[in-house]
């Protein structure tokens, strides 16, 4: 595994001291694995500690899936992780982002009935 | 499982690895959903795929019928030929963006609330139930494979393929925590449902203390941890079909289970007790456990 192989796995468990020591030992916080994808987006939605840590080492918030156009903050929204999309949000992720379905994150969040994330995205 | 693997999921970043197989991270390029891609190589002959997993994969796809709010979906299973002697069989699961780790990190001080931690035990304990109401064992339950969704509910995960993959840990050694681990286990003495009890009693421990109740090192040194705690069993409980014996371990006496776990109420020191019994055929439960009084009394959920 590569060092961003690794990173990627360690986001997407959740892992934040993994993350953290991967960082340190030069893994690029916005290099892809090798499935072409970044820690935030691949990261365990529910881990704002990771996703705080990404964010902070300047984690791209706007990256796209290159299959889907997806954004980690349409992934939050349609998971329901409401503090993942406050941070995302913080960081300038777009909530008007628009996926290859022209879905936006808020689309997402209130066909999956996340409520209390559709009233955050409305408010921004 | 006749269909071969399309295009329909997508890995996206491996999350777990072993002898057996990989574990990825997928995107279900249908519904837009992160699922979870379990692949196992099988040796297949003339026959094709062995008895043993052809059953495995059944039961699993029978439970599934049961649409159980506790434990993830079983979304998929896709069989791919890969040479004469050797087909992947992937299963596809749901997949949960957290596990009870990262959820129980995320408390901020003090912990969870007394209402949230009732409210996870009874629906870890109604998952368990529903295992082994189905005679599944789950085996290897810790907070990694304990899901919980942004609305709180529980989805185990990871159960019935201890079966499919066993004959290929055995090639190669797989380390695995122990802390979860009963004691019959660890002296490797026959096992079955009880099992899942003891690893769900250090998870109900650890929901309080936010840190692992029994964190060996070797399996010796995981008794002797547990045996700091409950005391060291009679000599009419030792398993008599095991080599290790109890004299190997100094006669300690059991502490209040308060001393460890010190924010628990009476009735879940009790239960907890029950759950951490030395002997499996003593030990409470899954559905008597939800019998029991520390759940009769409903805690506000904050």
């Amino acid at each position: 595994m590569t060092l961003q192989d690794k990173l990627t796995t360690a986001a997407a468990t959740g892992n934040t001291a993994d993350v953290e020591a991967l960082l340190r030992e030069g893994a690029q916080v916005n290099g892809v694995n090798r499935f072409g994808r970044t820690a935030l987006q691949v990261m365990m939605m529910g881990s704002t500690p990771v996703a705080q840590l990404l964010l902070e080492r300047r984690a791209d918030p706007n990256v796209t899936d290159r299959s889907t156009g997806t954004t980690p903050l349409h992934d939050a929204a349609r998971t329901g992780f409401l503090d993942t999309a406050r941070l995302l949000v913080q960081f300038r992720a777009d909530p008007q982002a628009t996926d290859n379905n022209n879905c936006r994150p808020i689309d997402l969040a209130r066909e999956n009935g996340h409520v209390e994330v559709v009233d955050f995205l409305q408010s921004q | 499982m006749a269909h071969v693997t399309g295009v329909q999921y997508e890995p996206v970043a491996e999350i777990g690895g072993g002898a057996y197989g990989t574990v990825y991270k997928a995107r279900d390029l249908e519904s837009g959903q992160f699922v979870a891609l379990k692949s196992v190589r099988v040796q297949t002959d003339q026959n094709g795929l062995p008895v043993s997993t052809v059953r495995e994969v059944a039961l699993l796809k029978r439970l599934e019928q049961f649409d159980h709010p506790n434990v993830v979906r079983l979304m998929d299973v896709c069989a791919t030929q890969r040479s004469d002697q050797e087909t992947k069989v992937t299963l596809v699961f749901e997949h949960v963006d957290q596990d009870l780790k990262t959820y129980l990190e995320k408390a901020p001080a003090p912990g969870l609330s007394p209402g949230r931690i009732q409210d996870l035990m009874r629906q870890l304990l109604c998952g368990v139930s529903f295992l082994h109401s189905n005679r599944v064992l789950h085996r290897d339950l810790k907070p990694e494979n304990i899901l919980v969704t942004s609305q709180g509910q529980v989805k185990l995960a990871d159960f019935g393929l201890a079966r499919i993959y066993s004959c290929h840990m055995a090639l190669t050694p797989v380390v695995v925590t122990l802390w979860y681990r009963p004691p019959e286990v660890l002296l490797q003495s026959s096992y079955a449902t009880p099992v899942d009890i003891w690893s769900t009693g250090c998870i109900f421990a650890e929901m309080f203390r936010r840190k692992p109740l029994f964190c060996g090192e070797s399996e010796v040194d995981q008794l002797g941890k547990l045996f700091e705690v409950i005391g060291l069993p009679p000599e009419d409980e030792w398993p008599t079909d095991v080599t290790l014996s109890r004299k190997h371990f100094p006669p300690l006496l059991p502490r209040p289970i308060t001393d460890f776990v010190p924010e628990i109420n009476e009735q879940g020191a009790q239960l907890l007790l029950k759950m951490l019994t030395f002997d499996p055929l003593k030990r409470i439960s899954a559905l008597n456990a939800l019998e029991h009084p520390y759940f009769q009394d409903e805690e506000t959920l904050t």
